[in-house]
C-alpha cells in the first residue's frame, strides 16, 4: 500500500465514519411517524465512507510525483511557521480573555501578531502598536459604547 | 386596486424625510455590517430592530430593508478585497472577485460588483411588484420533500464547482452536514455526538464555523509564505486603484443576459423559504459558469463569475420578501427578523396580505426598489475608502481582521464558546484547506445540514414515503438535476470529444421535461413540450451526424 497524502486522509476518514456509525446505534429509538435520531447521521456516514473508499483507491492508482519531495518535521515546521505562530496567538487570546478580558487581549494579540509577522524593528514597533491601539479601541468603543454590546471586561478592568 | 393605485397610495407614507433619513442611515449601516468580516447582516438588522419598536410600520421596514440591501451590497467589499465573504450570500463572489482584484484589478471588480448588485435588486423590485402573487403561489407548491431534493440539489452543485477536486467536494459536503449532525437532534432534542462534553450540546452555531473556516484559512494562507506577508493586498500597483463606474457599468450592461438571468434566479431561490441567497448566489455562478464560452475564465477572475453572485443575491431579498408578505413564512434569517417587525406593530401577513394592505405591501416593495439606488449612491461615496484596504501590508489585515471575527462573532450571542468555535473550526479549515479540500462545500454542509434534517423529519411527520421523490414533480426535478449537476464537471472535461458528451444536453431536456410535465396548470406542461421536443431534434441531429457540436446549456 502506497502511503500518501490522501491514503492517510481516506483511513482517518474511514475511521471516523466507523466510529460514528457504531456511536448512532447508542442514540434513542424513534417512536411511530417521528424520524429517528440515527437515520439522518447515517445517511451522511454511508456515502461518506463510500466516497473516502474511491479516494483510498485513487490515492493508490495515483502515481507518485517524482519531483515532489517530502518534508520534514523540521522543513514542516518552518513551512507553517506563521499559521502556526497565529494559531498559537489566537490560542493564547482565548485563555486570556477571562483575565485581560476582550479589550486588553485584544490589543496585546494584534500587536504581538503584527510583530511575528511584520517585524520587531522600531519603526515597525511603533506603528504596530499604533494600529493595535486605533483599530481595536476603536472597534471596541463602537460595541460597547454605541451599540450596547456587552463585552468580557477581564479580571483587570472589572470595576465592581 | 390596480399596481398604480396601490404604488400611489404607498409613496406619500414612503417619501418623507424622516422615512428616507432613516433609510439611508440604515443603508449605510447595512454596507458596514456587511464589509466587516463576521459582522453579519443578520446581527445589523437585528440591533436595528429595537430602533424600530418606536417607528410606523412602514418606517420601521423600510428602515430594516434598507440595512439588508445594503448588507447584501456590502458583503462584496470584503468578498473581492480581502477573499473573506463578509455574508454567506457573497461567498461566491470571492471566486472571481477576490482573483480580479489580486491581479490589479480591485477597482474593476468592486465597480462590477457594485452595479450587478444595484441591477439585481431593481430587477428583483420590478418582479416582484409585477408578479408578486404568482411567484408566492409556486412557493406554496412546496413541501418538505421539495425542500429536501432542494438542500441535496444545492449541496451536489457546489461540490460540482470544485471541478476536479469535486471528490473532494462531495466529502466536503458530507462532512459539513456531519459538523451539523453535532449538537441535539431535531426530533428529541437529545444530545448527538457531543461524547460527555455538555457545551457541545447546542451544537455550532453555523456563523462562527463560516467565518472560522473561511477567514482562517484565507488569511493565513495568505501570510504563510513570510515574504508574501509583507505584501500590499493589492500588490505593489495598490495605490494606482482607480474605480471606473462607467466601464463597469457598461461591461455588466453589455452582458445583460447574465444579469437577467441571474436575477430572476435569485427572485425564484428567495420565493422558496429557507432557500435564500446563501443558495442563490452558488446556483447564479454555477449557471454562468455553464452559460459561459468561457468556462475556464471562472475562478481566475472572470466578470461574469462576479456579475452572477451578485446580481443574484441582491434579487433574492426581493423574492424572500414575497413570501414573507404573502404566506407569513421567512425565505431567510433577515426576513424572519422582518416578520417579527410586522408582528409588533400588529400587522399579520397571510396570503390576502398584498390585497388587505396595500399600503404596508407597496411600501415595502417601493421600499426595497429605492434602497437599491440607495445603496449606489453610498458605495460610490464609500467604495474609494475601502479600496484603501488593498494599500495594506497583508499581515496587518491579517492580525485586525481576525480580532474583529472573534470580537464580531462573541456579539452575536456573547458566549465564549462561539469564540472557541472559531478557533476550532479555523484550524479545520487551515488543514483541510491545506489538504487539497475545497472549503465552500463544507460550509454549505454545515449551513444546509440542520434545514435538511428539519425537512426529513417532516417528511417522516407526514407519513411521506421515499416514492414522494419520485412523484412530487419538484423533489424529482431537483433529485435529477442533482444528477446532471454531478456529471457536469466531467462533461465539461470531456467536452468536444466524441462520446457520450454529445448527448448531455439533449438528454437533460429530455429528462428535465419529465418532472416539468407533471407540474400544474398549463404553462409548465406547455414548456415541457417544448424542451421535449428540443431534446429529441437535437438528438437526432447528433446522432446523425455522429459527432459534438459548440454545445453549451
Amino acid at each position: 500500500m502506497r502511503l500518501n497524502r490522501d491514503t492517510i486522509i481516506a483511513i482517518v476518514l474511514l475511521f471516523l465514519s466507523g466510529a460514528l456509525f457504531v456511536s448512532t446505534y447508542q442514540l434513542p429509538a424513534a417512536m411511530f411517524g417521528q424520524l429517528p435520531s440515527s437515520l439522518w447521521p447515517r445517511i451522511i456516514l454511508i456515502p461518506l465512507a463510500i466516497l473516502a473508499f474511491i479516494l483510498l483507491i485513487q490515492a493508490q492508482r495515483t502515481t507518485a510525483d517524482p519531483s515532489a519531495t517530502s518534508m520534514g518535521l523540521r522543513q514542516w515546521l518552518q513551512y507553517y511557521r506563521n499559521p502556526i505562530v497565529v494559531f498559537f496567538l489566537f490560542f493564547l487570546f482565548l485563555v486570556t480573555m477571562p483575565v485581560l478580558g476582550m479589550l486588553i487581549g485584544g490589543v496585546l494579540y494584534v500587536f504581538v501578531t503584527l510583530n511575528v509577522l511584520g517585524g520587531w524593528g522600531r519603526k515597525q514597533l511603533l506603528q504596530h502598536g499604533l494600529i493595535s491601539a486605533v483599530f481595536v479601541i476603536g472597534m471596541w468603543t463602537v460595541f460597547t459604547q454605541l451599540l450596547g454590546v456587552f463585552l468580557p471586561e477581564g479580571i483587570l478592568l472589572r470595576v465592581y | 386596486m390596480n399596481l398604480f393605485s396601490s404604488l400611489g397610495l404607498a409613496a406619500p407614507e414612503l417619501f418623507t424625510i424622516t422615512t428616507m433619513a432613516l433609510m439611508m442611515a440604515g443603508t449605510f449601516a447595512g454596507l458596514l455590517a456587511g464589509a466587516i468580516p463576521g459582522f453579519t447582516i443578520a446581527m445589523a438588522v437585528v440591533l436595528v430592530l429595537p430602533f424600530t419598536f418606536a417607528m410606523s410600520p412602514v418606517q420601521g421596514l423600510a428602515t430594516m430593508i434598507a440595512v439588508y440591501v445594503g448588507g447584501l451590497s456590502g458583503g462584496l467589499m470584503s468578498g473581492i478585497l480581502t477573499g473573506i465573504p463578509g455574508t454567506p450570500s457573497s461567498v461566491a463572489t470571492t471566486f472571481d472577485g477576490y482573483p480580479l482584484a489580486k491581479s490589479g484589478k480591485p477597482g474593476l471588480a468592486l465597480g462590477i460588483g457594485v452595479w450587478s448588485s444595484f441591477f439585481g435588486g431593481v430587477i428583483a423590485s420590478v418582479v416582484l411588484m409585477l408578479v408578486a402573487p404568482q411567484l408566492a403561489m409556486i412557493g406554496l407548491e412546496f413541501q418538505p420533500v421539495d425542500f429536501f431534493a432542494l438542500v441535496i440539489f444545492a449541496l451536489t452543485v457546489t461540490a460540482s464547482l470544485a471541478g476536479d477536486q469535486m471528490l473532494k467536494g462531495l466529502i466536503g459536503a458530507l462532512f459539513g452536514l456531519l459538523i451539523a449532525t453535532v449538537g441535539s437532534d431535531v426530533v428529541f432534542g437529545l444530545p448527538r455526538f457531543t461524547f460527555g462534553v455538555e457545551s457541545a450540546s447546542k451544537g455550532f452555531a453555523f456563523l462562527p464555523v463560516l467565518v472560522g473556516l473561511f477567514a482562517f484559512s484565507r488569511l493565513l494562507g495568505d501570510v504563510r509564505d513570510p515574504e508574501n506577508a509583507v505584501k500590499r493586498l493589492g500588490g505593489d500597483e495598490a495605490h494606482a486603484v482607480h474605480i471606473d463606474y462607467v466601464l463597469s457599468a457598461k461591461m455588466v450592461i453589455s452582458r445583460w443576459v447574465n444579469v437577467v438571468r441571474s436575477s430572476l434566479l435569485g427572485v425564484f431561490i428567495g420565493v422558496l423559504p429557507a432557500a435564500g441567497s446563501t443558495i442563490s448566489n452558488i446556483l447564479a455562478y454555477d449557471q454562468a459558469k455553464k452559460a459561459s464560452k468561457e468556462p475556464e475564465t471562472f475562478g481566475k477572475g472572470a466578470i461574469d463569475g462576479i456579475i452572477a453572485p451578485e446580481s443574484a443575491n441582491n434579487a433574492t431579498a426581493g423574492g424572500a420578501l414575497i413570501v414573507m408578505m404573502a404566506l407569513g413564512l421567512p425565505g431567510d434569517i433577515m426576513t424572519a427578523i422582518m416578520l417579527g417587525a410586522l408582528l409588533v406593530h400588529d400587522v399579520i401577513p397571510s396570503p390576502s396580505f398584498i390585497s388587505d394592505e396595500p399600503k404596508i405591501a407597496y411600501s415595502i416593495f417601493l421600499a426595497f426598489f429605492v434602497a437599491n439606488f440607495m445603496m449606489l449612491f453610498l458605495q460610490s461615496i464609500t467604495l474609494r475608502g475601502f479600496v484603501l484596504i488593498t494599500k495594506v501590508k497583508m499581515y496587518m489585515l491579517t492580525a485586525v481582521i481576525l480580532f474583529y471575527c472573534a470580537l464580531g462573532i462573541f456579539a452575536l450571542n456573547n458566549i465564549a464558546y462561539d469564540m472557541w468555535t472559531l478557533f476550532v473550526f479555523g484550524v479545520l479549515g487551515f488543514v483541510m484547506r491545506a489538504l487539497g479540500f475545497p472549503v465552500v462545500p463544507i460550509v454549505l454542509g454545515v449551513v444546509l445540514g440542520n434545514i435538511a434534517e428539519v425537512r426529513l423529519s417532516q417528511v417522516f411527520a407526514r407519513g411521506d414515503g421515499l416514492e414522494a421523490f419520485l412523484t412530487r414533480p419538484w423533489a424529482l426535478f431537483f433529485l435529477l438535476l442533482s444528477v446532471f449537476s454531478i456529471l457536469f464537471p466531467f462533461y465539461q472535461k470531456h467536452l468536444g470529444k466524441p462520446g457520450w458528451t454529445t448527448y448531455f444536453v439533449p438528454m437533460l431536456l429530455i429528462v428535465m421535461a419529465g418532472p416539468v410535465f407533471m407540474m400544474p396548470g398549463v404553462i409548465r406542461p406547455v414548456i415541457a413540450g417544448l424542451m421535449l421536443a428540443a431534446g429529441i431534434v437535437q438528438l437526432i441531429t447528433r446522432l446523425r451526424n455522429g459527432q459534438s457540436g459548440p454545445e453549451k446549456i
